[in-house]
């Protein structure tokens, strides 16, 4: 069953070819359209993904143990795929900013969800650091993509100097585990790694890989390029890298943490419990003196990043199944928030909060959209981001007899939420209270924005009030990689 | 003298902490871009010696993929650099601070 288990990897890797070879025969005032046939491409291999005897429902290892089907790389799959098809919607809204290369983009946009699909399957170090570097260095280029902004540029050799640096710790770290333990697969790895909990080199080994995987996720102390590349990236990329790039790091860490080296995780439980603590205050701090409104979502990713850690320091799992509710939740929630940013702040060259004004009387859906998406973000309920919060800290509170650290850890979370609170209703507080807004010229928002932006807002609602159905395959998920 | 694994894992060492002091002090983009290289030399280092004291082959392989991921990275970000050199004719990390709050 080698090759048929990537099916669903090759089919995306060929689609991205087709995307960019299409160059040659497509006029050039058509291309945008070329993000539409991407779209039904990959709403095509998702329905595949849903279907009961389709290639994604054959659990299993596969060449020699490296690549893994089972509940969580599905979930982790679906999830990769949603976001991609709603960032190739919002990529065709930001066309005609683009100077050159439009297909291009398209497709490397497919190029990193490949990345992200082997990712979410990878069962060894080869495999994790291959599919890293596919998503990282993809993610270089669709940085830089509006050549002619400085902004954009300086974002992306500040990301590519840190990706880098973390990409050679990470390196180094495998170099250290597989020195030590002479196992490079997760599952190898798992049965020797108790062996070697009192080993420096391992421990190092470990360590290295953790900052590796923590520069994805943009946990503290890893996050100094999140906000930097969060502003000066292209919209639809900074929605890529909140949802895809961050997903596919926890994918990862789920996999590293709990496959392949549970001895050491029990032993750090206090490190994960301090960088969660840590990267919520900072995040939610650093956010609300922000003005631009891009980099205030980086510094909430941050945040984010923190919440989702609770998750992974909660060693149970429950927590793990609510880290994957919880990203579901934050992929509908952030889409939106990108998608107004996306077609509001369309001729303001700096992306400022204040260049929100009077939105609900310029567009009233955008203005709408909006506001859910920071009530969700916020977590307040009924919305998808209040119910994530919910089963984070449930897990939490669930270890507490266990470890009292786990209670600090809860109050922790919950005034980092109320501190976000502050700088969300700013937000809202410029779309319907801002006095004389200075522009008040009504905003057309297209038929496939209107879809889209529909998508997300019935995600968020259908999560915060209807969670059975994710939450079930969210276990499940998590129950596979006992 | 018999060198042996903790010579080879000790020079491998030293090049990854050159190659951090080099990230940390040089201000100059290209010269930042080769210490990063260094660094994953080192760990290239690290992989073939531990693959040959080790008796095992798998290091040789990792090492493999890792120079191809290398070259990919350097391609994108030399290319990146000089984007950013055409834009604005400095490679001092300190000029780059147009994203700031």
């Amino acid at each position: 069953m080698n090759s048929s288990s990537i099916t669903l990897e090759i089919c995306v890797i060929a689609l991205g070819m087709v995307l960019m070879l299409a160059d040659f025969f497509v006029a050039p005032d058509r291309k945008r359209y070329l993000a539409y046939a991407g779209i039904v491409a990959l709403a095509g291999l998702l329905l595949v993904s849903f279907s009961g005897d389709g290639v994604c429902s054959i659990f299993g290892a596969s060449f020699s143990g490296s690549f893994v089907e089972d509940p969580m790389a599905l979930f982790f799959k679906r999830l990769f795929i949603g976001s991609a098809i709603l960032v190739l919607f919002l990529a065709a809204e930001f066309s005609d900013r683009f100077a050159s290369g439009l297909n291009e983009y398209y497709s490397l946009v497919v190029f990193a969800l490949a990345g992200m699909l082997f990712a979410a399957s990878a069962n060894d170090f080869v495999m994790l650091f291959v599919s890293i570097e596919l998503i990282t260095i993809t993610f270089y280029v669709l940085t830089s993509f509006q050549k002619n902004r400085l902004a954009s540029l300086e974002a992306a050799v500040k990301y590519l100097i840190l990706g880098a640096l973390a990409s050679a710790f990470m390196v180094f770290g495998i170099a250290l585990i597989w020195g030590t333990s002479g196992e490079l697969n997760f599952n190898g790895l798992a049965q020797v790694s108790g062996q070697f909990v009192n080993n420096k080199l391992f421990l190092a080994g470990c360590l290295f890989v953790l900052v590796g995987l923590g520069f994805k996720i943009a946990a503290f102390p890893f996050q100094v390029w999140a906000p930097d590349v969060y502003q000066g990236a292209p919209t639809p990329t900074t929605a890529f890298l909140a949802i895809g790039s961050k997903a596919a790091g926890f994918v990862l860490l789920l996999r590293v943490l709990f496959v392949a080296i549970p001895a050491v995780t029990h032993h750090w439980v206090h490190l994960l419990m301090a960088l969660s603590a840590i990267t919520i205050l900072y995040g939610n701090l650093c956010a609300m003196p922000q003005r631009n409104l891009k980099r205030m979502l980086g510094y909430s990713s941050i945040a984010h990043a923190g919440y989702l850690l609770l998750g992974v320091a909660a060693l149970n799992s429950s927590g793990q199944a609510a880290v994957m509710y919880y990203l579901a939740g934050y992929l509908f929630t952030v889409t939106a928030a990108f998608f107004v940013i996306a077609l509001v702040l369309r001729h303001v060259p700096d992306e400022n909060v204040s260049g929100l004004a009077g939105l609900n009387h310029r567009s009233p859906l955008l203005a709408t959209t909006m506001t859910i998406s920071m009530v969700s973000l916020a977590g307040i309920p009924p919305l998808a981001g209040f119910f994530g919060k919910f089963l984070l800290l449930k897990a939490i509170i669930e270890q507490g007899p266990a470890h009292h650290g786990y209670y600090l850890l809860a109050f922790i979370a919950l005034v980092g939420v109320i501190i976000s609170i502050s700088y969300y209703f700013n937000v809202i507080r410029a779309i319907y209270w801002t006095r004389d807004p200075a522009d008040l010229s009504p905003i057309t928002v297209s038929g496939p924005a209107r879809f889209s932006i529909a998508i997300c807002v019935a995600g968020i609602f259908w999560l915060g009030l209807f969670p059975e159905s994710v939450l079930n395959f969210a276990m499940s998920a998590a129950s596979a990689i006992k | 003298m018999n060198v042996g694994l903790e010579q080879f894992l000790t020079v491998s060492f030293l090049l990854f902490a050159l190659g951090l002091l080099g990230v940390i002090m040089r201000r100059n983009l290209l010269v930042i871009y080769m210490s990063l290289e260094l660094m994953l030399n080192a760990a290239n280092l690290a992989l073939v010696s531990f693959s040959r004291f080790n008796n095992k082959l798998d290091g040789q392989v990792v090492v493999f993929f890792i120079i191809t991921v290398a070259a990919a990275e350097v391609a994108v970000g030399l290319a990146l650099i000089v984007a950013l050199f055409r834009k604005r004719p400095t490679a001092h990390v300190e000029d780059l601070a147009t994203l700031k709050l």
